[in-house]
């Protein structure tokens, strides 16, 4: 129906606006970048304190940074409940992953395959849950970070690459590529003072 | 479908279209509010491509039927300006929206 199809255009319009500025992109490359230092120097709490810090800091760029240039919105009590949800489930199988691969990485005999091949299965279990953010998201650019972290095992695994350097080579792109949206989001977006124009609403 | 008034006359679907939503700005500022909680001033400009003023004057008629709730607050020493739609006005969209379906669905065939 033209109506309901209408509606379900500006829902996913109003949805999309908050992704582009690049900011989530950053805030993932960043922890993905974490991920890989904290194998580098094996501070294995490095991503979970990443991931705190970082999410309250990218909530608080938004309001400095994006709300001032696109205005705010709040979704309605079940739109919250359901990205809430999603969130939750998010982070939940990223804390089952990490824990998953400190136990197997710490157990005294494993499979030889699963040395071999664990961090091809890490990073594919990680880009999955990527790919699953992206999904319910519907923010495609998240399909090509989910690859770029694929690939930093496959660049180990038959370049010998170190592990973790595919980790931060990853990270550090997917930084870059949230910058870069981010600076075009700034050019496309100046700030506006609602007070600036009081006088048209007379 | 065609219902009868209270003087047995009988009434087509697009006598009932709500003329108020039915400017296209309009239609516009109340899908954009149906599908959200509230939305301020500058989400419904930077959306919709409007102007301040046009913007201010749509939702000041709005506001006059009752569609929508406009309150104005400070963020410090800036002002903020947000607007929700009422029950009022949910079912109002929603009754233009079901009118505008049986009109569309009652056109002939080519």
């Amino acid at each position: 129906m033209v109506e309901d199809i209408n509606l379900k255009e500006i829902q996913r319009k109003v949805y999309m606006s908050f992704f582009q500025d690049g900011l989530w992109d950053i805030f993932l490359g960043l922890f993905i970048l974490g991920w890989g230092l904290a194998i580098l120097t094996e501070a294995v709490y490095l991503p979970g304190v990443y991931f705190v810090v970082i999410y309250f800091a990218i909530w608080g760029i938004k309001k400095w940074l994006t709300y001032p240039r696109i205005g705010y919105v709040r979704f309605s009590a079940t739109s919250r409940r359901r990205i809430t949800t999603r969130f939750v489930i998010l982070l939940t199988v990223v804390l089952l992953l990490g824990v998953m691969a400190g136990v197997l990485w710490g157990i005294g005999t494993r499979p030889q395959w699963l040395v071999d091949y664990f961090p091809l299965i890490f990073n594919g279990m990680l880009a999955a849950i990527v790919c699953l953010a992206a999904y319910w998201a519907r923010v495609n650019r998240f399909y090509l970070h989910a690859a770029l972290i694929f690939l930093g095992a496959v660049f180990h695994l038959w370049l010998g690459i170190r592990w973790e350097f595919g980790f931060i080579g990853a990270g550090s792109i997917i930084v870059l590529i949230g910058l870069g949206i981010l600076i075009i989001f700034l050019r496309k977006y100046p700030k506006i003072v609602e007070e600036a124009h009081s006088e048209d609403r007379q | 479908m065609r219902t009868d008034n209270s003087r047995g006359e009988v009434q087509e679907p697009i006598t009932k279209i709500d003329k108020l939503i039915h400017e296209p700005s309009r239609y516009t500022l109340m899908a954009y509010l149906y599908v959200v909680e509230v939305a301020d001033f500058l989400f419904l400009l930077r959306q919709t491509g409007m102007t301040w003023g046009n913007l201010s004057a749509h939702l000041s008629k709005l506001e006059v039927a009752g569609y929508v709730v406009i309150e104005k607050e400070f963020l410090g020493k800036k002002p903020h300006t947000t607007v929700r739609l009422t029950d009022q006005g949910r079912n109002a969209f929603e009754e233009y929206r079901g009118n505008m379906k049986r009109v569309l669905d009652n056109l002939p065939a080519r």
